[in-house]
């Protein structure tokens, strides 16, 4: 039995230093890059498309006969290495070091909600990996001060711009049709609620909107702000408190799983007829399903719609994407999964333009990369990095949820900004405006 | 913060609401608590597979899903027995470490499974009655929260016929009571702590049928918090104690809802909690706790 032991103990040392010496002869043959996605937990249908669409991306870059590395004089293959966060914070740090310390990967991609992220974020900053951020929203990310983000990079919407744009529209478009259909005078000001999710990602635009309101002196007044915790499945009183408020519009900033109850009840329950508005990680096709006949006229804000894809340049490469995605996983790809794929191009890009895998100059190169807008509209329809916080800039637009009897749900049609307009915004019949 | 007559009792309707859901899953969880003297962790799981069977019927069928409650519950209980078989019934008696192990164990064994067989994505189902409104002491109130709040009503008389007027409830109650003299009169224990535990879990199917039809959302690994909140309830009413998890439900329902109303939405798990805590100082063995059932 002792022998045996013995034998096995050999065995699996001899296995492990095996292994370890395969790694070691890999590195610098590949680009290894690591995706932080949350494959199991809550946000696992997040994850997957967030994995998804990275092994799209790699697969295509790999087909064309991978990265130039100039260092090395010759092409090499990405290969994409999972890293789970488990919907957690202590997930999330596992996989962080796991694919640092274990699996030496060159680049990090990926990272979904600012809470996950965060919490490992000292962990990337202690071994400087470059990291594209593609998932969390909070400005906090790559702004923070007490961790060094300086290899970091975020390429998602943050919430100061989502929640500035929409607040925007709001005074641009709903504000002046209410006033007008209802005979109010022009300078009446458009009483907004704010139901928003308990969280880092829900206060960041709680704050979004009201700094947005306060520096454009706009005309919007906030009558009601509420919370709810997140993963919240009953949103009956908290809307019975909104709807005493008397608000015009109400501004929901949750996720797919909290926004499809919240408008249901609000609509069927608690009979509020007003505008409701959605923050844009909702353009999903489950949000049409989910939400029905009580979506119709509500809005939602994008950068990667299924059913609305902006006129121009883009609309090309957008087809290309949710066609190669649909015959290589089945399904649509969601907007995380979208910034991922443009994740792993930017990675690819860097690499080539830095022409090494070492790590400081690739960072440098993520800083300095300028590549046309690929799948999401992007401002001036360029992928850049601000110099201040490493952020990329979105075109971010507006669409109006319309029901349709063939297809039993309801389809979206872009209503905002001017240069992306489909149609004109609609004030439905059942609208009810907020009281004097 | 003013508040008028016809919102309080709007917040009420969505407290009682609440209170269904709760006080069928504690109830479950104390009837087995009650006979077996086993606490199931993963009882919220079996509200999730409830939800989850009504979603695959009404899927396959398009029946009512109310009428899928003579689904969900037999399939629940047989699932329940098989549980109490398998699981529990080789670790009884050895020790409460092993029985609470056993049932963190079955939480992920459960959520996995069903997030193999559902996927884990979000699923909402719509009530044939969803846009249905009706007046209530002139407040509106959807259809489906009467409908919700009868089938609770009705599900814990049967509940209570069962377990006063039929044999198998009196032996059951007598377990209960006390283990050895139930065994001492010739009841069969092993067979009371299978049908308790088939019952529980069919109760918790019960539940989650009702909260799939109200339209809330539910994917495999939703059945933790209300399984937390239950277990508070338990407490609060008493351990062992139906009319205790009863009245700790309509407790816990209308103080969550008002304290959304009046404090906002985060508060709405703490003051279920502080309520825990000013019961157990104020009386340590739960509302109802020395006259258990």
């Amino acid at each position: 039995m002792k022998k045996l032991l013995a034998i096995a103990t050999v065995l699996i040392i001899g296995f492990a230093l095996m292994a370890g010496c395969t790694e070691q002869q890999a590195s610098g043959d590949e680009l290894k890059i690591g995706v932080v996605a949350s494959m199991t937990g809550a946000a696992s249908t997040t994850g997957k498309d967030v994995w998804q669409s990275a092994v799209l991306a790699a697969d295509e870059i790999n087909a064309a006969g991978g990265v130039y590395v100039e260092e090395l004089g010759t092409k090499i293959p990405i290969r994409l290495i999972q890293g789970d966060d488990e919907s957690t914070r202590e997930g999330g740090q596992k996989a962080v070091s796991r694919l640092i310390t274990q699996d030496n990967v060159d680049v990090l991609v990926g990272g979904f909600s600012s809470a996950v992220v965060s919490a490992h974020q000292s962990i990337v900053a202690e071994y400087k990996v470059p990291y594209i951020i593609t998932g969390a929203s909070t400005p906090i990310i790559t702004r923070r001060d007490d961790v060094d983000t300086f290899y970091m990079f975020h390429h998602a919407p943050t919430t100061d711009d989502s929640g500035g744009q929409t607040t925007l529209f709001i005074d641009d478009t709903i504000r002046p049709a209410i006033n007008e259909k209802f005979g109010f005078s022009a300078d009446r000001p458009l009483k907004l609620a704010i139901l928003y999710q308990d969280s880092p990602y829900g206060k960041g635009q709680q704050d979004a909107i009201k700094n947005t309101i306060a520096q454009e002196n706009l005309n919007i007044e906030v009558v009601s702000e509420e919370t709810f915790k997140m993963g919240e499945t009953d949103y009956r009183t908290v809307l019975t408190s909104v709807k005493n408020s008397d608000p015009d519009v109400v501004y929901v900033v949750a996720f797919l799983n909290e926004q499809i109850p919240a408008v249901t009840q609000a609509r069927r329950d608690v009979g509020m007829n007003t505008i409701f508005i959605a923050v844009e990680p909702n353009d999903d096709p489950d949000y049409y399903s989910g939400v029905g006949r009580y979506g119709d006229y509500s809005i939602i804000q994008s950068r990667f719609s299924p059913y609305a894809v902006p006129k121009g340049p883009i609309e090309a490469s957008v087809e290309k994407f949710v066609n190669d995605f649909d015959e290589k996983w089945g399904g649509f790809p969601g907007m995380m999964g979208a910034a991922t794929y443009e994740g792993v191009y930017i990675a690819a890009r860097a690499v080539e333009d830095a022409g090494t895998l070492d790590k400081a100059q690739v960072r440098d190169a993520i800083a300095q990369v300028e590549m046309p807008q690929m799948v999401e509209a992007m401002k001036d329809q360029t992928i850049r990095f601000s110099d201040d916080y490493r952020e990329s800039k979105f075109d971010l637009y507006m669409e109006q949820l319309f029901w349709d009897d063939d297809l039993q749900e309801t389809r979206p049609k872009i209503v905002w900004p001017a240069s992306l307009k489909e149609t004109d915004f609609v004030l439905p019949d059942w609208f009810e405006p907020g009281k004097e | 913060m003013v508040v008028s007559p016809d919102i309080a009792l709007q917040v009420v309707i969505w407290g009682l609401y609440a209170g269904c859901i709760y006080i069928l899953l504690a109830t479950g969880l104390n009837l087995i608590f009650g006979v077996m003297k086993i606490v199931n962790f993963a009882h919220g799981e079996l509200l999730m597979l409830g939800a989850f069977v009504t979603f695959t019927f009404f899927t396959i069928s398009g029946f009512n899903p109310y009428v899928l409650l003579a689904a969900s519950v037999p399939i629940l209980i047989v699932l329940g027995v098989m549980i109490e078989r398998l699981c529990f019934r080789p670790i009884l008696g050895t020790g409460k470490l092993n029985e609470i192990f056993i049932s963190l164990g079955l939480i992920y064994i459960i959520q996995n499974a069903a997030a193999i067989i559902w996927t884990d994505e979000w699923r909402i189902i719509h009530s044939p009655y969803e846009s249905i409104t009706i007046s209530v002491f002139g407040v509106n109130m959807p259809l489906d929260y009467l409908i919700i709040i009868i089938t609770t009503i009705a599900i814990l008389v049967a509940l209570y016929l069962f377990l006063r007027k039929t044999t198998l409830g009196r032996a059951m109650r007598a377990t209960s009571q006390n283990r050895k003299g139930a065994m001492l009169m010739g009841i069969n224990v092993e067979r009371m702590d299978m049908i308790s535990f088939g019952i529980g879990a069919g109760l918790a199917g019960a539940a989650g049928t009702l909260w799939a039809v109200s339209g809330q959302v539910f994917n495999p690994y939703m059945g933790s918090l209300p399984a937390i909140k239950a277990f508070a309830i338990v407490i609060i009413g008493g351990l062992g104690s139906i009319p205790g998890a009863i009245i700790g439900g309509l407790i816990y329902g209308i103080a969550e809802n008002f304290a959304i109303f009046t404090l906002g939405g985060a508060w709405k798990d703490a003051i279920s909690f502080l309520i825990l805590i000013l019961v157990l100082i104020v009386r340590p063995t739960g509302i109802f706790g020395e006259s258990s059932e």
